[in-house]
């Protein structure tokens, strides 16, 4: 009896068993992990900003302009071309036609409005998610001068780039570097300034003596440099507002180069030769007290405070060949970090306190790389006949650096590049231009 | 020897023969047969009786062929409109109803100027003229600005960037008054590589080995497979349009009644589902929001379109800042493609909805993230 009952229910338990699969994949939702997306520039329209008062059409184009150019140059940004708008905007509180805008592949939509009044302008946006059918963030309205509007542009595309990537702002901001006129051989040299994108450029000192390696402070106010003009590498430090200057202190005999601000700014760091040998000095600008750092027979130089400011990375020879060290603030035990072939120079704490920037000289060719702050996950950017001396953005996500052509006509210009290594493009300014300092946002 | 099959074989054998013999005799219906009457004839009468059924051709004088004029005045042939092909019209334009010939192509035809003159030499191709060089030992990154899983080679430089790939297409002369049609450009996804290619990661261009001599040429079928990148210009597009056209084909053949549980989801609707939204969800590798794995929740309609808000359910991996960035890039990325490709909604199986309804996605670039 019990087998003939055994029998008679198998088969049904079996068919439960199959089925209970089927059941429970119905309850619940339906799970996907997605790994792989694309990388490609985001589309977004920027229609030009509507004139609230008269005389502000002006200006509305060529604020469109430097916003758009400021998205797009990150790479992470494409600009739809107006004349594939739909529907156009002609109020700046009017309601979004979403519909006409996903139409047209636009992922982010840009409403902004302009008014002057005497010299004053005032600008104001809004940014639209359009396939959310929802505004990203609130409308913004700022004030300035109508002579600084692109700097209110600037302030514009930051929002966006910061409310759509996450990232931190940085088009608002300037770099200090060397200008360079006439030949190779007998090169002019002078500091000068710009914005970011190479506008407004202006000159902080003249062309009478040779200058090398400029460097912000951390505030924007201040510049350190090297001079010539004594004979001797010396170090100045410069007040951009007035292009007032001060020696930084040194003994006779002594020559100093490469200097860095610390993260406050009240400390500089920087390479002294005295008897030969070449040091890492740190020097505080309120007292002029001098420490010295390291104490090897080799030759260390180019330092660079961590963003923390406990650690400094350097290049030092002291292997037989260029390498990256990095050492505590306070100085000590110097461990290598880099590791690669070649040789490594120039090396540059990243904002974000993740990537250690550097030069590389390898096999006939010079790179711009990042490394991770213990010497892993090593990426080389670029590659050319001489390129060096990388800086970054305020926000740790752009390097800028020189880069020279091969020859006796060989020019040298600045280059920008994405930390992904994409979007490489240079950097447009009056006349040959090298050794770049990154300087912050602007207040 | 003797055995009853031998006695058996031997009578019936005997009755065979009787049969035969006798059988016949015994039959009195005639058999049907037809009978036709014929006539011999000689051969001159065959030959008068075949020229009396064909036309005498013989006999009319041919007319004499008239002198071609030569109009100095005129443009000379060109040798394009000799060599000019018949080009078949695009398959959009509708044959007119009527019997009426259509007008012949004009001269200007613009498949006519690229056909090769026929006194100029056939060029051999330039791969059959190229060095037999070594290959490379692995392929050569392609740099490129967009980065997709699936790669796609660059567009011919006048076609349009467009999700949907389509060949340019000319108005063919106006068989009818009423017949319009307007030009379309030609249409091209946007290249893409498979990974992110450095300027310190570009080729040179320059050969890794020296050239060797020539080798014998490859085989006909060799040279007939298309080359790697024109397959990738269309296989990429071609197989998401083919699984989504699958996936429609099965959900179009199978309807049940809403809510109607069918058997589970396979691994190739899920997959689809996958790429669908995977094609629009755009990373920003150089960002902090790389290292964030979000998962996001949201509900689909019958129509495959996203019912309600995308919610997020869970981030791990960075500050609330980039958790939030992230879930920005899945939300646009799932909102966008419900309609990415002229689509109108996620193509799903519809006798399965229950089981799609409610979605979980996870989206995880940590393989994305730059090493």
């Amino acid at each position: 009896m019990f087998k003939t009952l055994t029998f008679l229910l198998s088969p049904i338990l079996a068919a439960l068993l199959l089925l209970a699969p089927a059941a429970s994949a119905q309850q619940g939702p339906l799970r996907i992990t997605i790994t792989e997306g694309v990388i490609e520039p985001l589309p977004f329209a920027l229609p030009s900003f509507l004139p609230e008062t008269a005389g502000s059409e002006m200006i509305t184009a060529d604020l469109a302009r430097v916003v758009a150019d400021d998205l797009a140059g990150t790479g992470l940004f494409r600009q739809i071309p107006p004349s594939a708008f739909i529907s156009q905007v002609t109020s700046f509180a009017a309601p979004v036609a979403y519909a006409d805008w996903r139409a047209i592949n636009a992922q982010a939509l840009i409403i902004g409005a302009v008014s002057t009044s005497g010299d004053q302008l005032v600008v104001k946006f809004r940014l639209y998610d359009v396939f959310s059918g929802a505004e990203l963030g609130e409308g913004l309205q700022m004030v300035g001068t109508v002579s600084g509007f692109r700097r209110m542009a600037h302030k514009v595309a930051d929002e966006v780039y910061s409310r759509i990537t996450g990232e931190q702002r940085y088009f608002d901001s300037r770099v200090v570097f060397v200008s360079e006129t006439g030949p190779k051989d007998n090169r002019l040299k002078r500091i000068a300034i710009m914005d970011y994108d190479g506008a407004n450029v202006q000159y902080l000192t003249d062309a009478g003596s040779i200058v090398l390696a400029p460097r912000f402070s951390p505030s924007g106010d201040r510049v350190l440099y090297t001079s010539y003009e004594s004979g001797f590498p010396r170090i100045y430090l410069l007040d951009v507002a007035t292009s007032g200057r001060q020696q930084l202190p040194t003994e006779a005999g002594e020559m100093a180069f490469s200097p860095r601000f610390s993260r406050d700014g009240r400390q500089v760091i920087y390479s002294l030769i005295n008897g030969g040998n070449t040091d890492i000095y740190r020097t505080d600008l309120a007292t002029g007290q001098h420490t010295r750092l390291t104490s090897a027979p080799s030759i260390e130089t180019a330092p660079s405070f961590s963003p923390d400011g406990s650690q400094i990375v350097f290049e030092s020879d002291r292997s037989g060949v260029q390498q990256i060290y990095i050492m505590s603030a306070d100085g000590g035990e110097p461990r290598r970090i880099s590791l690669g072939e070649g040789r490594y120079g120039t090396p540059v704490w990243s904002p974000r306190g993740d990537l250690i920037a550097f030069t590389k000289q390898n096999a006939g060719r010079f790179h711009i790389g990042v490394m991770r702050t213990d010497g892993s996950e090593e990426r080389l950017l670029t590659a050319s006949f001489l390129d060096e001396g990388p800086t970054w953005s305020p926000n740790g996500r752009v390097l800028m650096f020189s880069r020279e052509t091969q020859g006796a006509e060989g020019l040298v210009s600045i280059y920008s590049v994405d930390v992904s290594g994409r979007n490489l493009r240079q950097v447009v300014t009056p006349s040959s231009a090298s050794d770049p300092s990154w300087g912050p946002l602007q207040p | 020897m003797r055995t009853p099959g031998s006695i058996i074989s031997g009578v019936s054998h005997l009755l065979l023969i009787l049969w035969l013999i006798i059988g016949w005799e015994l039959s009195h219906d005639p058999l049907d047969f037809q009978v036709t009457s014929v006539t011999v004839v000689s051969g001159d009468e065959f030959a008068q009786i075949v020229a009396a059924s064909t036309p005498d051709v013989t006999t009319d004088t041919p007319p004499a062929l008239a002198e071609p004029v030569i109009d100095e005045a005129a443009p000379p042939i060109t040798a394009e409109a000799d060599v000019a092909p018949d080009v078949a019209p695009p398959a959009e334009v509708t044959p007119p109803a009527d019997e009426t010939p259509p007008p012949p192509l004009p001269e200007t035809s613009p498949v006519a100027e690229v056909a090769p003159a026929p006194d100029q030499p056939l060029s051999l191709p330039e791969a059959a003229a190229a060095p037999d060089l070594p290959p490379s030992p692995r392929p050569q990154p392609r740099p490129s600005d967009r980065v997709a899983p699936t790669p796609v080679a660059p567009p011919p430089p006048d076609a349009n960037i467009s999700d949907v790939v389509t060949e340019a297409a000319e108005p063919d002369q106006p068989a009818e008054a009423e017949v319009v049609e307007q030009p379309s450009e030609a249409a091209s996804p946007e290249a893409a590589a498979t990974e992110i290619v450095t300027e310190a990661e570009t080729p040179s261009g320059a050969p890794l080995t020296s050239s060797r001599p020539q080798s014998r040429p490859s085989r006909p079928a060799a040279a007939a497979t298309p080359p790697a990148e024109a397959v990738a210009a269309t296989e990429p597009d071609d197989a998401t349009a083919a699984a989504v056209a699958a996936a429609v084909a099965a959900a179009a053949s199978t309807p049940a009644p809403s809510g109607q549980s069918g058997p589970p989801m396979t691994g190739a609707e899920t997959e689809s589902f996958r790429i669908a939204v995977s094609q629009c969800w755009n990373v920003d590798v150089g960002s902090l929001s790389t290292g964030v794995t979000i998962t996001v929740a949201f509900s689909l309609g019958t129509d495959g379109r996203v019912v309600g808000d995308v919610r997020l359910t869970d981030g791990s991996g960075g500050d609330q800042a980039a958790i939030n960035t992230a879930f920005g890039a899945a939300r646009r990325a799932i909102l966008r493609c419900q309609s990415f490709g002229g689509r109108t909604g996620y193509v799903l199986p519809i006798d399965k909805y229950d089981q799609w309804r409610d979605v979980e996605m996870t989206f995880d670039p940590s393989g994305m993230r730059l090493r």
